[in-house]
């Protein structure tokens, strides 16, 4: 053995070159506290100028108008409250579901919106707009408010299982096969979405077009209950997949010499995205980018390692929904603007410039 | 031991491998030799579970088919020809990824450091921090092979040997780094644990192996010691050349062989 080239190792203290976990631990420490002042943020913006200040100050005994409070008290638990843990349920979703289909097609541009996922949950809500009163009025009546969601989820669980099918050979996917792919999954998806659409009554007709252009405006508790705990679920099944996602990295068959069972990692890996982008969709409509700007923002900062991605991902999609969300709710105020259209003002250009700049040794 | 009973592999509805048998012992270094297309490669992808095959492939008396992915990962570890990666990890980062269900062995306050330890191993210390991405293939190679030998760190725990299965281990490496990082496989198995590598390079071959099994077509030609395999006979009907072995070229024409270090030390220690 070459053993004049191993060093004395493990007599000092000092951080290994190269290890960068310290970065990602601060990095999801300060993102706790983002996520925390956009939160504030988010419950003290809005049209109605309600004040959550003037609120939390009554319930602190400082007085103020009685009636006035009330007015607030009912603006912030029924409007602000449910929109604002909509936003950080969805903004958390997306940008996970996004670090999650990188990882598993082992590309960074890799999108539940760029590749049509987004587009086969629309398809499955807007099956559920549509038909849910008449042709499968037993399945709306069967799961009530989750009928919407489910059908979202079942939409994206399809397409992401045929994209992996088509775009995918022994373990490798190429990059352009994907997007086509996804280009033609979507353009299929709106097809179908077109033939509902034309189908659709006037009150229906309203419902889609409202729905279909990404918003937070319409959130309610009862919105909360439909899609909360789905996104939840895949948020918390999305934790036990770091170590697996780092091995994927290196290759489906490296990955299983690792110790990682592949199937069953694949397995829970789409079902984890279509759940949660079929719920964030179900209620939001499509807002797009999140998936793909804050993954690959993080990547710059703490690197890819997945174990620090996937919570500070988390974080900041939801901080980012937030701040858009507030954005979009005062630029035009007092209307609003559709939160995709924020998104994607910011993602999109952002998007142009991953291209510009990409790294050729990453093989993108 | 790795014990090959009888395999037979189709790769897209074409027969690769025909009941193939080999054993790898345990503190031996198991050479595989044959032309391109021999099966080589798809034997080992076989042994790694890559492949679907037919026959029984043996770890120690246990059907590998019957082991959990972490299991396994706890007894073998698999150098892959090439890989590339489509995120920015440091060298440092990738090593690490070794230590994801295998089992170094070692003390875990050891554990922080031992990619700092398997680097220096393949002559890569200081290199954590480099990108991998833009290290050259044979650099790229080296961090795998450390990667590797993270996770099966100690060739034997508690009497259990383990393997390592490396695909052209030194094929990119230059012949300071080839005698290195064979140097490293042949301690591995001299410390107890088993090793199964493809090898192209007949001198490094006859240097390192302690048996070779030479294939052809899928099937096993010869296997044995290497005396018995590196013969004029049966590297004409592996290879389809004729080759001489141990025929030295016309005097005045230069060979270099990689056995001359052996002599060089050797000279040096007396």
């Amino acid at each position: 053995m070459a053993s004049t080239m191993s060093l004395p190792a493990s007599n000092t203290l000092a951080r290994p070159a190269g290890d960068r976990s310290h970065i990602g631990r601060i990095t999801v420490i300060g993102l706790v506290f983002a996520l925390l002042a956009a939160m504030v943020l988010s419950m003290t913006t809005g049209a109605s100028g309600a004040s959550a200040i003037n609120l939390v100050g009554h319930w602190l005994g400082f007085g103020g108008d009685d009636a006035a409070v009330l007015k607030d008290y009912a603006v912030i638990v029924n409007i602000r409250m449910p929109r604002m843990i909509l936003g950080v349920l969805i903004g958390a979703g997306l940008a996970v579901s996004g670090l999650l289909m990188q990882g598993l097609f082992r590309n960074p541009l890799a999108d539940p919106g760029l590749v049509g996922v987004s587009s086969g949950a629309a398809l499955g809500a807007v099956i559920i707009i549509v038909l849910g009163g008449t042709a499968l009025a037993p399945f709306t009546t069967a799961l009530g408010i989750w009928s919407l969601p489910a059908a979202a989820f079942g939409g994206g669980l399809l397409t992401t299982f045929v994209l992996y099918r088509v775009a995918t050979r022994g373990g490798q996917t190429a990059i352009a096969t994907m997007l086509l792919a996804g280009i033609a999954i979507g353009a299929l998806a709106g097809a179908f979405s077109g033939v509902l659409t034309y189908i659709a009554s006037e009150n229906q007709l309203r419902d889609l077009t409202f729905w279909g252009m990404g918003s937070l405006a319409g959130a309610t508790w009862i919105k909360v209950a439909a899609a909360g705990p789905i996104i939840f679920v895949a948020l918390a099944a999305a934790g036990f997949l770091a170590k697996g996602l780092n091995a994927m990295t290196l290759g489906e068959a490296t990955a299983s010499h690792l110790g990682v069972p592949v199937q069953r990692f694949k397995r829970i890996t789409i079902v984890a995205v279509a759940a949660a982008t079929g719920a964030s969709v179900a209620v939001s409509g499509g807002i797009g980018f999140v998936g793909i700007v804050v993954p690959h923002l993080l990547r710059l900062v703490i690197g890819p390692d997945h174990r620090y991605l996937l919570p500070a991902s988390a974080l900041l999609g939801a901080t980012f929904l937030l701040f858009c969300d507030a954005l979009s709710r005062t630029i035009v105020a007092p209307a609003e603007l559709p939160i995709g259209i924020v998104t994607a003002a910011f993602g999109g250009p952002f998007f142009l410039w991953i291209l510009l700049h990409r790294r050729s040794a990453f093989a993108w | 031991m790795i014990a090959i009973d009888s395999i037979d592999v189709s790769v897209g509805g074409r027969r690769i491998l025909h009941g193939v048998f080999m054993e790898a012992p345990a503190g031996k270094l198991t050479a595989i030799i044959g032309p391109n297309g021999s099966g080589k490669s798809t034997l080992l992808k076989a042994l790694c579970r890559d492949y679907a095959y037919s026959g029984t492939i043996f770890l120690d008396g246990r059907d590998i088919a019957s082991m959990s992915p972490v299991e396994i990962a706890g007894l073998r570890a698999v150098l892959p020809q090439s890989s590339n990666l489509p995120f920015p990890f440091t060298v440092r980062e990738v090593v690490a990824m070794g230590l994801t269900a295998g089992r170094p062995g070692v003390h875990p306050r050891a554990l922080q450091h031992l990619p700092e330890e398997a680097l220096a191993r393949v002559d890569l210390a200081g290199f954590g921090a480099r990108f991998y991405g833009e290290l050259s293939g044979g650099e790229q190679q080296r961090v795998q092979l450390a990667r590797v030998l993270c996770q099966v760190w100690e060739p034997v725990i508690d009497g259990v040997p383990r393997y390592l299965f490396l695909d052209e281990p030194v094929s990119s490496l230059d012949i300071k780094h080839q005698l290195m990082i064979m140097d490293v496989a042949k301690g591995f198995a001299r410390s107890g644990g088993g090793v199964i590598a493809v090898l192209h390079d007949l001198n490094l071959t006859a240097l390192y192996a302690d048996a070779i099994t030479a294939l052809r077509e899928g099937k096993v030609v010869a296997s044995g010691r290497p005396e018995t395999v590196l013969t004029d006979a049966v590297l004409e009907a592996v290879f389809d050349v004729p080759l001489k072995v141990g025929a030295a070229p016309k005097p005045g024409t230069p060979f270099v062989l990689p056995q001359s270090v052996q002599l060089t030390k050797s000279m040096q220690v007396a």
